[in-house]
């Protein structure tokens, strides 16, 4: 959309034609675009190598995903062509933080909620308790302005909030606490009474660093606290 | 005429229960107050929020999701006016003159508009679906095979020429999705595809997992790949209802709207998309003084918005009738369906005529609802957009990671939407639109079996789809409106709409 980007020299700016004198690719977001549609069908046809293709009459499970892969190449090659005789739009700058944290925040949540084993590793199953804040504190590092304060006093806040709507109010099957720590509250309270319990807990805590840290600065943790003061 | 208000009756006392009211109204509130968060559109807020149905009778399900849908919707709208952030396509047009009279200090009016206008839409859109819900079941049953593979093809080329941007690229993102979707065991010959002998793809790619990735991950990467530049209105947000003035202007943008949106809601292939675009266009070719469009003119909200609810609704109709999901959010009704135990298709109607006739009654009184929870509710949104993304995004980012948790309870789900993320990331920088190809998912399913059926019957003979002069007629419509996307003159009228 943008006008500029279409001027010959926006072109250069890309990685794969960083010098001029390279000049061959004039296109460099048409051919990396192309070539992955390239490399995705030719993964497709060595994925689908061994299956029967069958007839048009009675089909095989090849069939419609060899053809396909033909065609995604087809297009592949339909977007490379071109890019070394028309100028094209520059490859857009990549960042490497916000997606690197954002994906370590769902790696952890999604290797902490429950045991999860791979190959020889496993982990412990954590619940919602330790998954939910580990989430927001790995996740929230995705961008340079994250403070520390913030983020743990949005999961003490969350977390409870998430804890007593999922596993009270709507009794999704979604474990809330690690298996080690059902031994601390007494015997007779029930699953959900310790729930409560500690989803209060969390709130209190909440409020106590917000308080503890708070500095004559009034600013949007009043909002993030409003969510443990709703349950 | 007696059939549509006996049937209508039936639905209302079916939405009018206490339950079921609660449920609207449930829903209605969490979907805009999802969807009002910056870069969280229609999609990402039901695939978050699906779980919270599970536990619901299936007619209550559907019209709390409905209510979630709608809420979505409208809060998508509320910060395209307030902050300039659409949250989804169909919302961009609504940020160029909503947010142009909010800096005016009117942006009570263009929420007030909005809100009015897209409650006359729905409500236009509900007798709409009401009155052709029956004779559209009716043609489902003269529908075989070939004629359903021939619609959903002519879907799809209406989703190419309605995608953004260049038409080789949507094609591609189309092939792909159709590609993704014969991803796992093959339904005839019980043959894994594609899988890399990984069990948990044995069944295929959660739809929910995939559009969560690209619409919800993908898009909080892209977000903050931005320095932060939120341009939330300082300014009053003024009286909400609109004046006497305001309503002579904007009542006829609001027809043609609704007209406009109704239609292209039909179609399948995401036609609803276009319904904004059009009404946009339409009334800033009717205006006397066009200069007036992009510098906070009342009938560039009104139109457009009531363009975008009639649309959403009438987006039911093909699910409804024929079970084709025309658009990604539909795909995602399909999923909660299934998990109630119902297929869509003209069969809900006849064997659970409670259910349909029951959504369809909600629907208006979900835009009841919406008219009057939210003008109040102003003030309290205005106070969530100042919250910061740096706090918002994590935020967003929990609540994604349970949501799809809860779905069937599988850490590798987790892990895939931060697979799809990092995809559908890459394929922004690429150039290419995810949208597409999401509809491409959506159908390839339902079009390998069709086509594969057609063929059967046919022993192989690809004339089948000719022979059948209803598969022909759809075929032929598909080729013309592809001819005509590619006539050099059509295409640039295309680029300028989209521009715009």
């Amino acid at each position: 959309m943008d006008p500029t980007v279409n001027t010959p020299t926006a072109g250069l700016q890309g990685r794969h034609s960083a010098r001029p004198s390279f000049g061959l690719v004039r296109g460099p977001q048409n051919l990396v675009a192309g070539a992955t549609l390239v490399l995705l069908a030719a993964l497709a046809l060595w994925l689908t190598r061994d299956l029967e293709q069958g007839t048009l009459g009675a089909m095989g499970p090849a069939l419609l995903p060899r053809w396909l892969a033909y065609a995604v190449g087809l297009c592949g090659l339909a977007l490379i062509i071109p890019a070394f005789s028309k100028d094209g739009d520059a490859l857009e700058r990549w960042s490497l933080r916000g997606p690197i944290f954002v994906i370590g925040g769902i790696l952890a949540f999604a290797v902490t909620i429950r045991p999860f084993a791979l190959g020889g590793l496993a982990t412990p199953g954590l619940g919602l308790l330790f998954a939910g804040p580990l989430a927001i504190i790995i996740g929230g590092y995705a961008t340079a302005e994250a403070r520390l304060r913030d983020l743990v006093i949005l999961a003490l806040s969350l977390t409870p909030f998430c804890m007593v709507l999922f596993g009270d109010l709507l009794n999704l099957p979604i474990p809330v606490f690690p298996q080690a720590l059902t031994g601390l509250f007494p015997a007779d309270w029930s699953h959900k009474a310790v729930l409560r319990a500690t989803a209060a807990l969390m709130a209190a805590a909440a409020l106590i660093v917000f308080g503890a840290s708070r500095r004559g600065r009034r600013t949007v943790e009043a909002d993030v606290a409003d969510h443990s003061g709703r349950i | 005429m007696g059939d549509l208000f006996s049937n209508l009756s039936l639905g209302f006392g079916v939405a009018l229960s206490l339950q079921n009211l609660g449920l609207a109204f449930l829903g209605c509130l969490v979907g805009t107050l999802i969807g009002v968060l910056p870069g969280v559109g229609p999609i990402a807020t039901i695939a978050m929020l699906l779980p919270i149905t599970f536990g619901l009778d299936p007619t209550g399900a559907l019209i709390m999701l409905a209510g979630i849908y709608y809420g979505a919707q409208y809060g998508g709208s509320t910060t395209a006016i307030l902050v300039n952030i659409p949250g989804e396509a169909t919302s961009v047009v609504t940020a160029l003159d909503g947010h142009q009279m909010a800096r005016q200090g009117r942006a009570g009016v263009a929420l007030g508009v909005a809100a009015i206008g897209s409650f006359f839409a729905g409500t236009v859109a509900t007798l709409v679906i009401a009155a052709l819900g029956a004779p559209l079941t009716g043609l489902a049953l003269v529908f075989g095979p070939a004629e359903y593979f021939s619609l959903m093809l002519m879907g799809l080329v209406f989703a190419v020429v309605l995608a953004r941007g260049s038409i080789l690229r949507a094609v591609a993102m189309i092939l792909v999705g159709v590609l993704l979707s014969t991803v796992g065991t093959d339904l005839e010959t019980g043959e894994e595809r594609m899988t890399f002998g990984l069990p948990f793809l044995a069944d295929g790619i959660d739809f929910a997992v995939l559009a969560m990735g690209i619409f919800g991950i993908a898009e909080i990467m892209r977000n903050l790949d931005h320095t932060e530049h939120r341009d939330v209105v300082h300014k009053a947000i003024g009286r909400l209802l609109p004046n006497k003035e305001d309503f002579r202007q904007s009542y006829k943008p609001v027809l043609r709207g609704t007209f406009i949106g109704a239609i292209l809601g039909i179609l399948p292939g995401n036609g609803a998309v276009l319904g904004p675009f059009a009404a946009y266009t339409v009334e800033k070719k009717l205006a006397k003084d066009p200069k007036r469009f992009g510098r906070g003119a009342i009938e560039g909200v009104a139109g457009p918005e009531s363009a975008n609810n009639a649309g959403a609704q009438t987006s039911f109709i093909p699910l409804l009738t024929l079970g084709i999901p025309p658009n990604a959010v539909m795909a995602l009704m399909v999923g909660a369906m299934t998990i109630h135990g119902i297929i869509p298709g003209p069969q809900v109607m006849t064997k659970n005529p409670n259910l349909f006739w029951g959504m369809i009654a909600s629907m208006w009184i979900g835009n009841l609802l919406l008219l009057i929870i939210n003008l109040p509710l102003v003030g309290l949104w205005v106070r969530l957009l100042k919250v910061p993304y740096r706090l918002m995004f994590p935020a967003i980012l929990m609540f994604c990671c349970i949501g799809i948790y809860s779905i069937n309870s599988l850490p590798t789900d987790v892990m895939f939407i931060g697979f799809f993320g990092i995809v559908g990331y890459a394929l922004i920088k690429f150039g290419f639109e995810p949208a597409p190809m999401l509809l491409g998912f959506v159908l390839g399913k339902l079009m390998e079996e069709n086509l594969r059926r057609a063929l059967l019957i046919s022993r192989g003979d690809m004339m089948t789809f000719l022979d059948h002069p209803i598969s022909a007629g759809l075929l032929a419509v598909a080729l013309v409106i592809l001819a005509l996307a590619l006539l050099p003159t059509i295409r640039k009228g295309r680029d300028e709409v989209f521009v715009e």
